[in-house]
């Protein structure tokens, strides 16, 4: 029946989704409601916008993050690099390869007086050593991208102490075949990430070294172009190249087309001993 | 060593007003990237990042929002430019008004009145529904009804008109409701359903929803 208040429902409601999000208060709200109470329509629009939105927040409103998150976020905070970090990936190319803005103009400022230096530092580390034949984009972003995401300390996708399990679990989530270099005694496997270098997939497998402290991250990823960038060292006659990226020593080698990159705090020296030990098994 | 002690004790306050709200942080996210490594390395950076601009953070004000403006910021800097989605708000929004709306069965609330029909859709297609969302749509809906910001918060989150925060809000919904009841006509969740009458057709092709400014002006309010 068309009902006294007609006027009254085309005043209302374009303003009946507004009263649902809970918009209106005090005598706005009295207002709607007294014509909700009276208007079959707009009532039923405004329970059906109730329903809407209460199917929205079961489907998607009230999950819970993982665990797993929580201690990572805690102990990004606790780690005094982490301020440092920030500044650096705002400028900089993130393990992904995607480029930050700043959060407001002063850190643009700061950024792009990072992405400067952090160029100049490659160049001082990886561009002398090989002034003619320059080393892949992809090697080239290698350290930093490792260094970027050793910094992080990411939930691991899967975690074992065994090298031959996360091999197994390797397969078929890379296109490439893995062959775990082993640290013990000097460090133990905790487990690996999938990740991205570029945008090729990459595996980056975590060490921890009970001794130090401190941790290891091994990052392969397939590259079939020859050249590496860093400082050439010879290691078990091995062609190890050393650069630095972030305050970390990264430690590159190849098989074949795959390259392993080992990034820590460690200095140069222990970095190349871990690496000969790993080579002689 | 006094350095290192302020530091620590600024962080222990951070901690305690931030981290309580990364569950609702994780499921923005979530929806925002639409996988979860992509969301934990979202929140990740978003939690650093609000560290970082703590001093800036005015105490006694709205945290979570502060933390959702950072989420969002982070987010629309990072992945916004690599896809072209403004042309597709645009697209999907004039789609929209040409689409035969299907609605209510006539009988479904009179028999069964509390029994609606979206109480009945399954998480799932609920989700997909609003990950097929343009952007622009998405942070909106997100905020507004997995969030239930208000909009006047929203507008400050997303530093934008509360204006613009109803008309997004109004469009994005109806385009998830226009997805939802495709999926429910799918799924056999509502048979058949009637075409809404001309009037309600005119409000969904209409304008976006009045302001509310204008309601109060209306009142003699504002």
């Amino acid at each position: 029946m068309p009902s006294p208040s007609r006027d009254a429902c085309r005043q209302i409601e374009g303003f009946v989704d507004a009263y649902v999000d809970g918009e209106f208060d005090g005598r706005e709200a009295l207002e709607l409601e007294a014509h909700l109470s009276e208007c079959p329509d707009c009532s039923h629009k405004a329970k059906l916008q109730q329903s809407f939105k209460s199917a929205m927040r079961r489907a998607a409103g009230t999950g819970f993050a993982p665990p797993r998150l929580r201690e990572a976020v805690q102990a990004r905070l606790s780690d005094p690099r982490a301020a440092d970090d920030l500044d650096d990936e705002a400028g900089q190319r993130s393990p992904s390869g995607r480029a930050y803005r700043g959060f407001s103009n002063r850190t643009r400022g700061v950024a792009i007086a990072a992405a400067v230096a952090g160029a100049a530092v490659w160049f001082v580390a990886g561009g002398l050593s090989r002034p003619v034949f320059g080393p892949s984009a992809l090697t080239r972003g290698l350290a930093e991208d490792g260094a970027a995401l050793h910094a992080r300390t990411l939930p691991l996708d899967y975690a074992a102490s065994d090298a031959a399990s996360v091999q197994r679990w390797l397969q078929g989530r890379l296109d490439f075949g893995v062959n775990l270099p082993h640290f013990q005694p000097a460090a133990a496997l905790q487990g690996v990430r999938l990740s991205t270098v570029g945008s090729r997939a990459a595996a980056a497998v975590s060490y921890q070294m009970p001794q130090a402290k401190s941790r290891l991250t091994l990052l392969i990823v397939d590259d079939p172009e020859p050249k590496m960038a860093g400082t050439l060292r010879r290691v078990a006659d091995r062609e190890v190249y050393v650069s630095h990226a972030r305050g970390y020593n990264v430690a590159s080698w190849r098989r074949d087309e795959i390259v392993y990159s080992l990034i820590s705090d460690l200095d140069e020296r222990d970095v190349l001993d871990l690496v000969r030990a790993a080579q002689e098994h | 060593m006094l350095n290192l002690t302020q530091t620590d004790r600024t962080r222990r306050e951070f901690e305690g007003l931030a981290l309580e709200h990364i569950d609702p942080l994780y499921s923005a996210a979530l929806r925002l990237t639409k996988n979860e490594r992509d969301a934990e390395d979202l929140v990740q950076d978003c939690f650093l990042r609000a560290f970082r601009f703590f001093d800036k953070f005015e105490r006694g004000t709205n945290i979570k929002a502060w933390l959702f403006k950072i989420l969002t910021n982070t987010f629309i800097n990072r992945y916004r430019r690599k896809v072209k989605e403004r042309t597709v708000v645009e697209g999907a929004a004039r789609e929209g008004n040409n689409e035969r709306f299907v609605a209510r069965d006539a009988n479904e609330s009179a028999s069964n009145p509390e029994q609606y029909l979206f109480d009945r859709l399954l998480s799932d297609d609920v989700l997909k529904a609003i990950d097929g969302l343009p952007i622009d749509f998405r942070l909106v809906v997100i905020l507004a009804d997995l969030q239930e910001f208000s909009y006047k918060e929203i507008a400050e989150i997303l530093d934008c008109p509360v204006g613009t925060v109803m008309s997004r809000l109004y469009r994005g919904r109806k385009l998830l409701q226009k997805t939802l009841l495709g999926y429910a006509l799918e799924n056999g969740v509502i048979q058949g359903g009637r075409v809404l009458d001309e009037e309600a057709q005119e409000e969904i092709e209409g304008e976006a929803t009045a302001d509310v400014l204008e309601f109060r002006r209306a009142r003699g309010d504002a």
